[in-house]
């Protein structure tokens, strides 16, 4: 994990909370470009795990080993999984799921950043 | 906020079997208990399979905790009148889950050393886990069938 890396996705998902919380608000249902900045979000949470998952293949052992992997894991499906639950029904409550997975992206981001120690 | 549930007036035909758990608010609902969902099977494996000799009783209690997220997440999700009674027996085994496992780990806190979902009534997920089957009960009520 690249620390600068991990600080943009809380970062992008700490927007894409308020975005969708924002469109809930104003009673609208998310428009293309909050879908297209939660495609963003995700690109740039899949590169981040890819770039774990090297370093641990490299050798890297965090603390928490199958914690950490499973978060790696459990971090890239969530944006995906919402996005199609938020466009199955579009209305002020597909950003409110948009805003969810974005916080919970946000705090495992956080979450990762704090078991990203070597063990031993 | 505006009843987005709110049954047309004077409407015959389908209507009368009331709205779905799985629209309008619900939708996020289900959003929350897939996320539960995920983290709390997550987690129950990775304690099962790696450390279950630390803390059974917690970590069984953690797998329990992840199977009825998973029912609840289904059953909200489809959104019949079959999947509302299986719903409900699920949030009500949750609810009794989170308060009896929450109470038990500030009581006794030696039969709890590992913390999991419910621990201390989810303070490790910010109470969300004391909250969401109160309100999945509500959900429940407010989308009742009309003519049950």
């Amino acid at each position: 994990m690249i620390d600068a890396l991990a600080y943009s996705v809380v970062a992008l998902a700490g927007v894409a909370v308020i975005w969708g919380i924002l469109t809930a608000i104003v009673n609208k249902p998310p428009g293309k470009a909050q879908l297209l900045y939660a495609a963003g979000l995700e690109a740039v949470t899949v590169v981040q795990s890819i770039i774990a998952a090297a370093k641990i293949i490299g050798g890297f052992r965090p603390v928490e080993l199958a914690t950490t992997i499973g978060y790696l894991i459990g971090i890239v499906i969530l944006i995906p999984i919402a996005w199609f639950w938020a466009n199955v029904e579009r209305n002020r409550f597909s950003g409110v799921v948009l805003a969810v997975a974005a916080l919970a992206v946000f705090a495992m981001t956080l979450r990762l950043l704090m078991l990203w120690t070597p063990a031993g | 906020m505006t009843d987005v549930h709110a049954q047309p007036t004077g409407s015959t035909g389908p209507s009368s079997t009331g709205p779905s758990t799985n629209s309008g608010a619900g939708r996020v609902l289900v959003a929350v208990y897939g996320i539960f969902a995920l983290a709390a099977t997550a987690r129950a494996s990775v304690q099962l399979l790696t450390r279950f000799d630390e803390a059974p009783l917690a970590y069984l209690l953690s797998a329990v905790a992840g199977l009825v997220y998973i029912i609840a997440t289904i059953t909200l999700a489809r959104g019949t009148r079959a999947s509302r009674r299986l719903a409900l027996v699920a949030i009500i085994i949750e609810l009794v889950g989170v308060v009896t496992v929450g109470t038990l780990s500030v009581l006794d806190p030696e039969a709890f050393p590992r913390a999991t979902v419910w621990s201390i009534y989810g303070i490790g997920y910010g109470f969300v886990p004391l909250v969401l089957p109160i309100l999945g009960l509500a959900w429940l009520w407010h989308t009742r069938p009309v003519n049950d």
